[in-house]
Formats: structure tokens, sequence, C-alpha cells
């Protein structure tokens, strides 16, 4: 009798409380509510901030030191005045890699040629994606530097993606493999010039071309984006090259896909573009 | 449950949140990360029963739907439902307290709440594949919730201490009932 009670309210409070989920995800589909969901999500990104900061900062050099350390593990065992004198050096062999990765980094977001005379904000990335499922990462730069939604992000060899959301220190962007990224693109010049629809298929995934203009592109070749999908991007931005051409059996259907140019799992620095779609 | 073991569900969740974005975030294999709040959700519901799991679930999701991009509110309903079905291993004969049970029931949760989100987001219209990345990350999840779980479910056993009044000194009650 207890125990059949006690099954009874368990499934009245399952019942509340996937009702209570049901309202809240309805309720993140309301305007004003959604806004307000928005601005608690960027201020809570925020108030994150200098933890990822810290460890991004932190996470390279000490990652370092301790591959470097395991290879001489045998030495180390050996000579206890050695071990230290190593690990010293190699401390800062790692210290210097990383400050001149870093340097690399920065270094590489100057005169990106693409960008022509775009204005850009140099910008770390201090968080890969907080979901499995959306590919988004997190950079240190928002509102207080002019970073906006909507804002183009790339790297020195293409475009990585889009800011979707934006805090006063930090920013969400959307990445180019994403499923919800759609750019229009560009690829050949002249007479050859045509145009398809860059469609992210998830991480790791290469990028799906749909709906081709003109002729098919062939491996190898290079899509920019077109500026031409409502001004979404600037055009002349490389995004992807070509890896696969597949046409089926009855030459009815032919599937194209790309790599993105940019090493999306490898970003370190990255520039927003202080440009925004035309209305 | 008291408001004292409410208290301590809340400063785990943040404490979990702080280690999700601050460093198992960072840990990215085959694009996929390992994520302690689904493990939490279900450690919830192994160690305190199906009512106590499904309303730790729909706190945890809230708290973790703060970070990511998708619609708010998909975690909780998720975890809500993780919760509760990790409970109910606990009203299965055998030894349901033990913690190798915890741990055991806390990865197949964690799978299956990955699932469920995976399933869930695609129905909502979500940017959710259900391919080849999600396989990846029911793998990675669960690989991590073998070691995240021991932690979690322990965790779990701490806040859920006496979180009956009168019971001060018994972890958990036994029957997998969170409601008396």
């Amino acid at each position: 009798m207890a125990s059949a009670a006690r099954r009874g309210s368990q499934r009245v409070t399952l019942l509340m409380l996937v009702l209570a989920s049901v309202t809240v995800l309805t309720l993140d589909y309301h305007g004003e509510v959604s806004r307000g969901i928005s601005h608690v999500r960027r201020g809570v990104l925020d108030a994150l901030a200098p933890v990822q900061r810290a460890l991004a900062a932190g996470l390279h050099p000490v990652g370092d030191v301790a591959a470097g350390a395991f290879h001489y593990g045998a030495l180390v065992t050996e000579n206890g005045r050695l071990r230290a004198q190593l690990g010293a050096v190699q401390a800062q062999l790692a210290e210097n890699h990383f400050a001149v990765s870093r340097a690399e980094g920065i270094l590489s977001l100057e005169g990106i040629s693409f960008v022509q005379n775009i204005a850009t904000t140099p910008a770390q990335v201090i968080s890969s994606p907080t979901s499995n499922f959306a590919y988004t990462m997190e950079i240190d730069r928002g509102t207080a530097s002019g970073v906006a939604p909507r804002m183009p992000v790339v790297s020195g060899r293409g475009l990585a993606g889009t800011v979707v959301d934006s805090g006063t220190s930090t920013a969400v962007v959307r990445l180019v493999t994403d499923n919800q990224s759609s750019i229009g693109v560009t690829f050949g010049t002249g007479a050859r010039a045509s145009s398809a629809i860059a469609v992210g298929q998830g991480v790791g995934q290469p990028i799906a071309v749909d709906e081709i203009a003109g002729r098919t592109p062939h491996d190898g070749e290079t899509l920019y984006t077109s500026g031409t999908d409502g001004g979404a991007y600037p055009a002349g931005i490389p995004l992807a090259v070509v890896t696969s051409v597949r046409t089926s059996a009855g030459g009815l259907t032919t599937t194209v896909t790309a790599r993105p140019l940019v090493d999306l799992a490898a970003l370190e620095y990255v520039a927003v573009l202080e440009w925004l779609p035309q209305p | 449950m008291t408001p004292k073991a409410w208290g301590r569900v809340a400063f785990v969740a943040f404490v979990a949140l702080l280690a999700q974005v601050g460093v198992l975030d960072q840990i990215v294999v085959l694009g996929a990360h390992p994520d302690v709040m689904v493990v939490l959700a279900g450690a919830a519901g192994a160690v305190g029963g199906p009512s106590r799991g499904a309303m730790i679930g729909f706190v945890l999701g809230l708290v973790a739907d703060l970070v990511v991009p998708t619609t708010y509110g998909l975690s909780s309903l998720t975890f809500v439902l993780v919760g509760f079905a990790a409970g109910l291993v606990r009203s299965l004969p055998g030894d349901r307290d033990g913690r190798s049970v915890q741990v055991a029931t806390c990865v197949a949760a964690s799978a299956v709440g990955t699932l469920l989100y995976a399933l869930l987001g695609a129905l909502l219209g979500q940017s959710v594949s259900l391919g080849q990345q999600v396989v990846y990350a029911i793998l990675v999840v669960t690989v991590g919730a073998v070691v995240l779980g021991v932690v979690a479910s322990g965790v779990m056993r701490w806040a859920l201490r006496g979180a009956d009044r009168g019971e001060p000194g018994h972890p958990v009650p036994s029957g997998g009932s969170a409601t008396r």
C-alpha cells in the first residue's frame, strides 16, 4: 500500500518536473523571456571568463612540460641534480615555445589580405565548444571591445565562424562546421565562376556544398564567401577547400564536400571583423 | 529534502559547472568532451532515488544550460528523465546501494542521457545531426563517466546525507524514494 502510494508520488513528481522543463523550453522561444535568458547567460559567461582565461593560459605550458619530462624519466632516476636542471630548462623551453606560439598566433592576424580594409579586433579563444552538439567557441572580447552578434570571425587562413552572442567581455562564436551554419560561397573566376551554399555538418565532419549553380567544383578548389547570401559575410573570405566530388551511378546527383581551411580544433587566436551584414 | 541538503546540491552544481567549462570542455576527443553534469544527474538518481534524481536533475539541467548555446531547458528535461530512470535502479532487487552499482548506474545514465539529449535536440530543431558525432559523443561521455561516476556518486552521497529530517546519520533513505 505504502509502496503504491510512493510510486504514485514519484510519478507525480516526474510529471511536474517534465512539465516545468517543457515550460522553460517554451519560454526560451518567447521573445522577451528569451532575451532575459540570454542576458543571464551572458552574465554567467562573463563571470566564468577569468577562470577560463587562467586555465587557457595555464594548460599549454604545463602540458608541454609534462610531455617533455616524460622523455627524461630514466635520467631523472639517475641524477637528481640533472633532473632539477633539466626540469628548469624544459620549463623555460616550454614557456618560450608557448610565447613563440602565442606571438605567431597574434602575428598571423596582422595584415590578413582577404579582410581588405575592414577593421578587426584580435581575440583569444578561451573555451572549446561547451556542448557536444552545438559547435561554438568562446572568445575573450565582447561588447566592451565592439564585438557584436553577426560579426564574422577569421583566422589567418580563412573564415572560422560568426559571433552569435556577445557579453561585456566575452562572445560566443558559431563555427562554420556547426549544423546551423549556412554560407553562400563562390569558386572559380570569370566565366568559370559559380556559386553554392556551404553547410556545416558538425565538428570533425566535412562541409557539404549544396545548391551548386553553374559548374561542379573540382578537388582542391578553394571556396570563398560570395557576399551574396543576404550579405551575411563580406565577399572573398577563404572558407574551405574541396576534398571530395562524387557523382551517383546514374549521374543524377553530385555530392561535394570540403574541408575548412581553418584548423578549428587548434584555434588559439582569431580576429573579429568589425563588419555587420547590411539590413 | 532539507534546505541544508539543497544548499549542498547547489554548491556541487556550481563547482561542477566550473569544472565543466574550465577543464572538461578542453578535453576534446573525437570532437566530444566528457560531461560531468549528466553524470551528476545519474548519480543523484542512483543515490537518492527517482524523485530526488528527477528534482536534482532539473536543477543541474538549469545550471548546465547557462553555458551551452542550445535552447534553455533542454538539459533540464533530459536530466529529469535521466535522474528518475537512474533512481528506478534502486527499486530493483539486489544490492541497490552498493557503490559499484551506483557508479555503473551513473555510466549507463550518462550514455542514455547523451542519446536522449541528441534526440530531443533534433526534435526541437537544434543543430544536432543524428549521425556519427552522436556515437562519438556517447562514447566519450560514457568513458568519462567511468571516472567521473566514482567522484559524482561520492559527492552525491555527501550532498544527500541526512537529506530527510530525522535521519541525520543515514546517507539516503532506503527504498528509493525521495518523498516520504
